[in-house]
């Protein structure tokens, strides 16, 4: 196929801009989709994903777009997902794209993550085509989005194309410009064949499906093709496209985007950024490769019945086959027994492993509490990297700790900047810059990973009324004064609901943490003590007494049934507690330490 | 066998069992109704091999019912099964509706055991609560079943009743202990959902010390007269238990009739249909008026068995117990806090649970469901 006639683009945007609502419409304009079958978010194929709405992975279509100048074009769409978690998903996608379609909410303007897919995109040399979506709401401000288009991204925002994704207005002229104004692939067809492979996932009868972009060259079955950074080759058995599912082609040339497999065993084997090439005719360079998407946050992951570690093993092997910018590693706590010390991308991908794992293999799991992974410099003169409370080092053992801080970039209109710059002082946040965008303004706050990955922007989004916008990324490590706060349950520390904090914050957040604790914590046959530590001293107590009555005062013929039902429903809820020691806790108090 | 009686004068706060307000014509519909309910269970394939031990009238309110249409019921059922010659058959009276005329009435139709709706004895409560009597009505409702001939005699109360203090509940069960019942029920107050209170809230329970205080009081009251404590609610002179109710608590089966009554036959736990007006409509269709029926796994047969059996006095077989724990580590260790705490005690080859233990059942229960 001549590369004049293949467009490779992504769909990039803020979280719930309209990015797979927009697919959807593609998909049904080039036929890919029947309209009258498809369900919503056609492209969000993970159960999850559709519940939630929100897009976790990136996911490849090949359409067949016959356009206004009669040509047949192979467009090949990824959409891409919104939340900052994934962000490196974006990176990923626009390097096997020369084009971006970027979506603004006509509503909600532009915000952080436009920003920051904007700068990943114009990085990467893309033809950004800007699109203004929602533009049936009654809230959409289309005029003014054209006019932050041109402000703060320095496109031309009279060019920007308004349209609504869910009622199909204007969509036609976003294929139109997608031919148009994006560069079809360069590349040589008799080239040695390169190809990057820009995801995979594992699938059990063909092993690794390698997601690919080729620039030159052509590949089919039975080509022996050689992995470059592991110099392993293969013979591959299958090519196809996504159309929009898998479906097998004679070859893929260059320019095309598709699929392959090879018999690969491990995901780990062809990893993303990978460059595929002939065995018999390499190509002369590689692609550069990308870093490994680095889990930002950890936390133990253990089973609620003991019986089910072997379980939780088996089920943490199978997901890491498919994410793998999940990290697992065994760890034993005194308090909840044999486990694993998990890594996530930030909040939504933890929430989203424990959910798969609980939906997916059936187990009732405790996640304790999240940490970040700090830097301790021993007086021995050791460097440990530590993502669990439990493993610090006695303070006599500690030369110096660094925690790990990210460069930030809050967009928000102006009369908010005060709560905003508050809420960044609660958080230990230092300012770096101020910009106005019209009535916005752009803010960027270096912050201690550990003050934001959990439920700042919740807060954010509350003190904004919903118009702030946050985006992130890791900077460096940072000298820091903290301390590890231990929580005792009738005097015994409970390794799992430690955490390490910053020394001005550890009183505060004790005695915070108590209280939430006691709330969370049911009675029990005897009272509770729930104490916050610092080493040996005692900053906060709290107790929770003892179960007075806890009865059903009539049990005859008729109420059996009621009952027995009624119980069955409280077991269900205690399904969820862990013991430890002797007392009970149930899981929300692991996440107290989390939310507190 | 249980034969529910679905009509009351009036609704109490408290109450949500399955009754409404009696009207012109609907007892006859009603007794219509039972009468064909029991010859059509007394059809049924089984029903020959089956012995009654007991029967119990409750309600609703049953001493609504004339002597004549009580016997009535009773007649049918003994003309349809074999009821055993020295058959429990208790009927639930309130004191407001009992004559001792009507009462000998009751008893000449083989009424041998009654149990009175006393609630309590303190005349700014009652009314509270929406009952018709005074204490003095309640007074007199008991003298008037044992002038009747009423030889094995039960009294409910009920305690953290809003507005009840320890010394309320103090007076109250001395003066009845003194009236020398043979049996006495009392139910700490629970607010159902289907209740008035239920629904519209209600002011003034005294705190959770409070009402563990009136629980104990009245252990201790008991035992001082010589009652024994054989249910968690209930307490009885030697001999004096409640026969009818002990099948419930031991898992053991039992026939329903009357509207919303749950029977227990085989694996197979059903229940009737709820509103009185359908009930009779089915059975004067000719049908069975089962609304739903649940049979029980192996599982929830053992549940069962230990959540009922651990209501008593005299527990269950260790065995049951055993088996319920067998490959369960966990909750072994959690049974072990009951017997550390001293809440579930081990008596030659059954176990369990104390006076305070039955305070917190619940919370057993749950772990062994
Ligand atoms: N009114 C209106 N709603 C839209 C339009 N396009 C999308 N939506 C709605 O916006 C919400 C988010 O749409 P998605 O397509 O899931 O957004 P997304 O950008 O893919 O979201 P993530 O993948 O989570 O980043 C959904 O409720 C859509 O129905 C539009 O043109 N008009
Ligand atoms: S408590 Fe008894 S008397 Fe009062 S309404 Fe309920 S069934 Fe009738
Ligand atoms: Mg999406």
């Amino acid at each position: 196929m001549a590369p004049s006639l293949i467009r490779n683009f992504s769909i990039v945007a803020h979280i719930d801009h309209g990015k797979s609502t927009l697919a959807d419409r593609l998909l049904s304009l080039t036929g890919t989709m029947d309209a009258k079958k498809a369900v919503d978010q056609v492209l969000d194929s993970m159960d999850l994903e559709r519940e939630r709405g929100i897009t976790i992975k990136a996911h490849t279509v090949r359409l067949l777009y016959r356009a206004r100048d009669g040509q047949e074009y192979t467009l090949n769409l990824i959409d891409t997902p919104g939340h900052v978690d994934f962000s490196y998903e974006v990176s990923r996608a626009l390097a096997a794209c020369e084009g971006a379609v970027l979506i603004v909410d006509a509503a909600q303007g532009i915000e952080a993550q436009t920003l920051a897919n904007f700068y990943l995109a114009s990085d990467a040399n893309l033809a950004i085509i800007p699109v203004i979506n929602k533009i049936d709401l009654p809230a959409a401000d289309v005029e003014g989005t054209r006019a932050q288009i041109t402000e703060t991204l320095e496109l031309d925002g009279s060019e920007a194309l308004a349209i609504s994704a869910k009622h199909g207005t204007g969509v036609p002229e976003v294929l139109e410009a997608i031919v148009a104004r994006i560069p079809p692939p360069k590349g040589d067809l008799d080239a040695p064949l390169k190809a990057l492979v820009f995801d995979s996932f594992y699938d059990s009868y063909q092993g690794v499906v390698v997601y690919v972009r080729l620039t030159d060259g052509r590949v089919r079955p039975g080509t022996r093709v050689l992995l470059m950074s592991n110099g392993r080759s293969y013979d591959v058995q299958q090519v196809g496209v996504f159309s929009p599912d898998m479906r097998p082609v004679e070859e893929l040339s260059a320019g095309q985007v598709g699929y392959l497999t090879a018999s690969i065993k491990r995901v780990a084997d062809a990893k993303v950024g990978e460059t595929i090439t002939e065995t018999a005719r390499p190509t002369a360079v590689a692609f550069p490769g990308y870093r490994d998407a680095k889990p930002m946050v950890f936390a133990g992951l253990y089973s609620i019945e003991d019986t089910d570690y072997e379980a939780l093993r088996d089920a943490l092997e199978k997901l890491r086959l498919n994410d793998p910018a999940f990290t697992y590693e065994p760890e034993t706590s005194l308090a909840l027994g044999y486990g694993f010390r998990c890594g996530f991308l930030g909040m939504l991908h933890m929430e989203i492993v424990q959910e798969r794992l609980e939906r997916e293999f059936d187990l009732s799991l405790i996640v304790t509490a999240p940490s970040v992974q700090f830097k301790i410099l021993t007086t021995a003169g050791e460097v440990l990297d530590i993502d669990n409370p439990s493993k610090l080092p006695t303070p006599d053992r500690i030369e110096q700790m660094d925690e790990p801080y990210v460069k930030s970039s809050i967009l928000v209109p102006t009369e908010f900047m005060t709560a905003i710059y508050k809420l960044a002082q609660e958080k230990r946040g230092e300012h770096r810059s101020l910009e106005y965008h019209g009535k916005r303004v752009h803010i960027r706050f270096d912050f201690p990973l550990s003050e934001i990955v959990v439920d700042f922007y919740d807060r954010l989004k509350s003190i904004s009324k919903g118009y702030a916008s946050f985006d992130y990324e890791l900077s460096e490590f940072r000298p820091s004064d903290l301390v590890k706060l231990d929580i005792l349950l009738n005097g015994d520390p409970v390794d799992a609901l430690s955490s390490i904090v910053h020394r001005d914050k550890a009183y505060e957040r004790g005695k915070a943490l108590v209280e939430k604790l006691r709330a969370v914590i049911p009675r029990q046959l005897f009272e509770v003590a729930i104490q916050a530590a610092i080493g040996s001293r005692v900053i906060a107590r709290e107790t929770v007494k003892a179960m007075g009555k806890n009865v059903t005062a009539k049990c005859y013929g008729g109420d059996i049934t009621r009952k027995r039902k009624l119980l069955e429903k409280q077991k269900e809820g205690k399904k969820r507690m862990k013991q430890v020691g002797k007392v009970e806790v149930p899981q929300e108090a692991f996440l107290a330490v989390l939310k507190t | 066998m249980y034969v529910h009686v679905p009509f009351c004068a009036k609704r109490c706060g408290y109450c949500s069992f399955n009754t409404a307000p009696l009207e012109d014509g609907s007892m006859v519909r009603y007794l219509e109704a039972v009468q064909r309910e029991i010859d059509l269970l007394g059809a049924l394939p089984w029903a020959s091999r089956i012995r009654l031990g007991t029967i119990f009238l409750g309600g609703g309110t049953p001493s609504l019912m004339e002597a004549e249409e009580l016997a009535a019921v009773l007649d049918r059922i003994r003309a349809r099964f074999d009821v055993v010659a020295d058959a429990e058959i208790t009927v639930e009276c309130n004191p407001e509706s009992v004559t001792r005329a009507k009462l000998e009435g009751y008893r000449a139709s083989g009424v041998n055991r009654l149990s009175l709706g006393v609630q309590s004895l303190d005349d700014a409560i009652l009314p509270r609560l929406g009952r018709l009597h005074d204490a003095r009505g309640a007074r007199a409702a008991f003298e008037a079943a044992r002038d009747a001939g009423c030889a094995n005699l039960s009294i409910d109360l009920m305690y953290g009743l809003p507005g009840l203090d320890l010394d309320g509940w103090t007076r109250a069960v001395d003066r009845v202990l003194g009236w020398r019942p043979d049996h006495l029920s009392a139910y700490g107050l629970t607010l159902d959902a289907g209740s008035l209170w239920g629904a519209a809230g209600i002011d003034g329970l005294p705190a959770e010390q409070d009402q563990i205080d009136q629980y104990w009081h009245l252990a201790r009251a008991a035992a001082a007269h010589g009652l024994e404590h054989y249910e968690i609610s209930n307490y009885a002179r030697p001999g004096f238990r409640s026969r009818h109710n002990q099948i419930y608590w031991h898992a053991a089966e039992y026939l329903a009739a009357g509207p919303g009554a749950c029977g227990f036959v085989g694996r197979v736990r059903y229940s009737n249909v709820k509103a009185t007006p359908r009930y009779c409509q089915v059975l004067a269709d000719g049908a069975l008026p089962v609304a739903s029926a649940e049979e029980l796994s192996p599982r929830q047969r053992l549940a069962e068995r230990l959540l009922l059996g651990l209501r008593t006095a005299d527990g269950v077989p260790t065995t049951w117990l055993e088996t319920r724990l067998d490959g369960d580590r966990g909750l072994r260790q959690r049974i072990e806090a009951w017997r550390a705490e001293a809440l579930l005690v081990d008596v030659a080859d059954r176990v369990r649970l104390t006076e305070a233990g039955f305070l917190l059942s619940d919370a057993l229960f749950v772990e062994l469901l």
